[in-house]
């Protein structure tokens, strides 16, 4: 992982810089404000800058054409009586819950896998990457929607074991699993992380373990698990995050209205048919900030929690 | 080793840049005519099959070969996406210079000054009947020309009803007897083929029975010119026929999009707009598909009306005004456009396009079908109001829930009026 070096690096400079005099740190900080400044400037200007003009836009009603009028807090009031709204909370909630889970166990359990020395690990290490590289596109929800279509190769590989289930894409109670599978296959990123993490566990802790006679399940959960516990920390926490933001799929399966019967009428559909179908910004916007702030909130108990069980190296504990 | 604090920060990173969001902006041109040697460029955008594109792409090449000094680049989806895509690109000032358009986006747009006023430019509407033209005009400004009318009809597949050994039906039916024509297709089709879509989630229809029953849909002041009762009524029409193989379920026509299940040979009839023959033939594969009037307990009364299948209009912002309105021109009366396209955007609106059209076999039935219903048609319907295109797909995706029995009638009722005039508040 990325810390070792940045950590070498910044021990090692931080005593010639006490010695510096400070014009020469005012220097180097013009420097460091310079070759900042191309992301800075695309950063305010593509991410600041209409961030907070849709906070503003949030206490409007807009329709994309005519002036915004400020109605306060109407777009936020009335989400929660928006049927479809809290329809979306539950789709996106569900997902989110069942979803970011199971696809950190497979991630973790490939990644273990993974680990062993064993020939040709180079090749399976990039053969179960390439989902996750090929996963968020358009093509491959595409493919999904056919795979799993009425007669379709799913539906009939489980009718040859007598499971008849028919097509998941048009059945409003399947449609769930379905992009749960989908977010689960692509479990490339959090596995390649995870399998970074693996590598820096000194092996010397697991030969004491089998020395003293511990068998692979106590060597997961007292060495690996502890040890690992901050990857799994910062995987948790992205995989939350993306599953929340999850869009692009969901858009393509079901043809961009959500449907079968709202099943998978995500958050940010949503949000995206209320703003560029029903041309109703302000309440978009609204339901946005709603959704960054739930995040944010959802981090903080993330971190706040993450005392209790993730373990850090440098810890005396 | 794992280190807190480096740790923390490269969280803190990560999480910064997964936030991150990219934006695309746009570059224009600043001349405003071309030529032969250095020609202007303008886009064209529409909604349709391949069917469709394969016959823009030809009129495109013959409008070029006419027209040295312009170019026209071109570019379509499906239905339901182009309009989302037209909301993107009018946010941003990026329509394109000349669009199809529908009738049910014409105040959304036109009222809010992003098209182009095609009394301004030179556009030849002397070809055109004078009772069409004011469709496509708003407080007096002309948004669009229609390229062509078309009418409600009933479709059927003969071949798949000989086969069962089904009569063609004449189209003189009402209701009940329409009804029991899709559940016989249904029993006779052994769950592979049925009878249709339930047709009362199709808006239209369910206009064209307003009028059968003489309710206007919308009144003049906007509002809703019905009653919950009156869609209640409406929905449960086909309340019998749901869940039966008179229908086809909403988990097969989801999976079909953007096909429709007519197009996949799936059911034996479809209601809708007699302009989709070409589509419908070139998707179904089908020799030969007929057209009937849709029912009525009224026989005298049939509530049909020509309506124009599209306009064409041009963005309040083009650059290129003249390049615009030569190529509408030309879309909308050239004879060999109306060559190229048949009926496949409905019969053509103007006289020297439809006089320079040669109709046969399908076509042929078309043109004769909206003659037939001639002593029927009454005055076009009433404009549609701002946001009409969102009150048409909601319409749709209510009855899609009514199907999946995840609603009532009741339950659809109260939730389409609920969206209906929360909207209707919303643009007053």
């Amino acid at each position: 992982m990325t810390q070792s070096p940045t950590l070498s690096r910044r021990s090692q400079s931080t005593a010639p810089l006490q010695q510096r005099p400070s014009r020469r740190r005012g220097a180097d900080a013009r420097a460091g404000y310079t070759f900042l400044l191309p992301w800075l400037l695309g950063f305010i200007a593509l991410t600041v800058g209409p961030m907070i003009s849709s906070l503003y836009l949030s206490f409007t009603n807009y329709n994309l054409f005519d002036p915004p009028k400020w109605i306060g807090l109407d777009n936020y009031a009335t989400l929660f009586q928006d049927e479809r709204f809290l329809q979306s909370v539950g789709v996106t909630l569900s997902y989110v819950v069942f979803g970011t889970p199971l696809k950190l166990a497979a991630a973790l359990a490939i990644a273990m896998l993974l680990n062993s020395k064993r020939k040709g690990q180079g090749f399976y290490r990039s053969a179960f990457y390439a989902p996750s590289l090929i996963g968020a596109s358009v093509s491959i929800a595409i493919v999904w929607k056919a795979m799993f279509g009425d007669s379709g190769p799913v539906d009939e590989g489980l009718s040859f074991f007598g499971i008849n289930l028919g097509g998941w894409v048009g059945n409003p109670s399947m449609t769930m699993p379905m992009m749960i599978l989908l977010t689960v296959w692509q479990f490339g990123a959090p596995m390649v992380i995870f399998l970074a993490g693996l590598k820096q566990i000194p092996a010397d802790l697991y030969e004491a373990a089998s020395m003293d006679g511990a068998g692979p399940v106590r060597k997961f959960f007292n060495i690996t698990w502890p040890m690992l516990s901050p990857v799994i920390f910062f995987n948790l926490l992205m995989e939350t995050i993306h599953a929340f933001q999850i869009f692009a799929s969901a858009y393509i399966i079901s043809n961009g209205e959500g449907g079968p019967a709202g099943s998978t009428l995500f958050y940010t559909l949503y949000l995206y048919l209320r703003g560029f179908s029903d041309f109703r910004m302000g309440y978009a916007s609204a339901m946005a900030w709603l959704l960054v702030i739930v995040v944010g909130i959802i981090t903080l108990i993330f971190f706040k929690t993450s005392k209790s069980w993730v373990h850090y190296s440098g810890d005396s504990k | 080793m794992i280190n807190r604090r480096n740790f923390l920060t490269t969280v803190a990173l990560g999480t910064a840049s997964a936030a991150f969001l990219s934006a695309c902006g746009q570059s224009s041109s600043s001349s405003k005519t071309g030529s032969a040697e250095n020609p202007v460029t303008i886009t064209y955008t529409w909604w349709g099959n391949d069917d469709r594109a394969e016959r823009t792409r030809k009129a495109i090449a013959l409008f070029e070969s006419k027209n040295p000094d312009v170019k026209v680049n071109g570019n379509f989806t499906d239905f339901a996406g182009y309009w989302q895509k037209r909301a993107t690109e009018a946010a941003g000032g990026g329509l394109p210079d000349v669009m199809q358009w529908d009738l049910s986006y014409l105040r959304d747009y036109g009222q809010r000054n992003q098209l182009l006023d095609l009394g301004t430019v030179k556009i030849n509407t002397d070809a055109f009947d004078k009772s069409l033209l004011p469709s496509g005009q708003i407080r007096g400004k002309t948004y669009g020309i229609p390229t062509s009318t078309n009418a409600f009809a009933v479709y059927y597949d003969p071949a798949k009803l000989k086969a069962m050994g089904i009569a063609e039906p004449d189209g003189t039916w009402n209701y009940k007897e329409f009804n029991s024509f899709l559940a016989e297709v249904g029993q006779k089709g052994n769950g592979t083929l049925f009878g249709g879509t339930d047709y009362t989630g199709v808006w239209w229809m369910f206009n064209i029975w307003l009028r059968q029953n003489n309710i206007q849909a919308f009144t003049d002041e906007g509002k809703l010119g019905f009653s919950k009762d009156d869609l209640k009524k409406w929905w449960n029409t086909t309340a019998q026929l749901r869940g039966t193989s008179a229908i086809v379920g909403e988990d097969k026509t989801t999976q079909l999009l953007p096909k429709s299940p007519f197009g996949s040979n799936v059911t034996a009839t479809e209601v809708t707009w007699d302009n989709f023959m070409a589509g419908y033939l070139g998707d179904s594969g089908a020799k030969e598909l007929k057209l009937v009037p849709v029912p009525s307990d009224n026989s005298d009364n049939l509530g049909l009306f020509l309506k124009p299948s599209m306009l064409m209009v041009a963005s309040a912002k083009t650059k290129y005004k003249d390049a615009a309105a030569r190529f509408i021109d030309f879309m909308v009366n050239d004879p060999e456009v109306g060559q190229i396209f048949k009926t496949s955007r409905g019969v053509p609106a103007s006289k020297t396009q439809r006089d320079g059209t040669t109709f046969e076999g399908t076509d042929k039935l078309v043109v004769d079908y909206e003659k037939s219903i001639e002593k029927y048609l009454k005055d076009a319907p009433e404009p549609p109001i701002v946001g009409f295109g969102t009150l048409e797909s909601s319409f749709k995706r209510v009855s899609s829930d009514l199907n999946y029995g995840k609603l009532t009638i009741d339950g659809a009722a109260d939730a389409w009026f609920k969206e209906a005039e929360d909207l209707i508040k919303q643009n007053a």
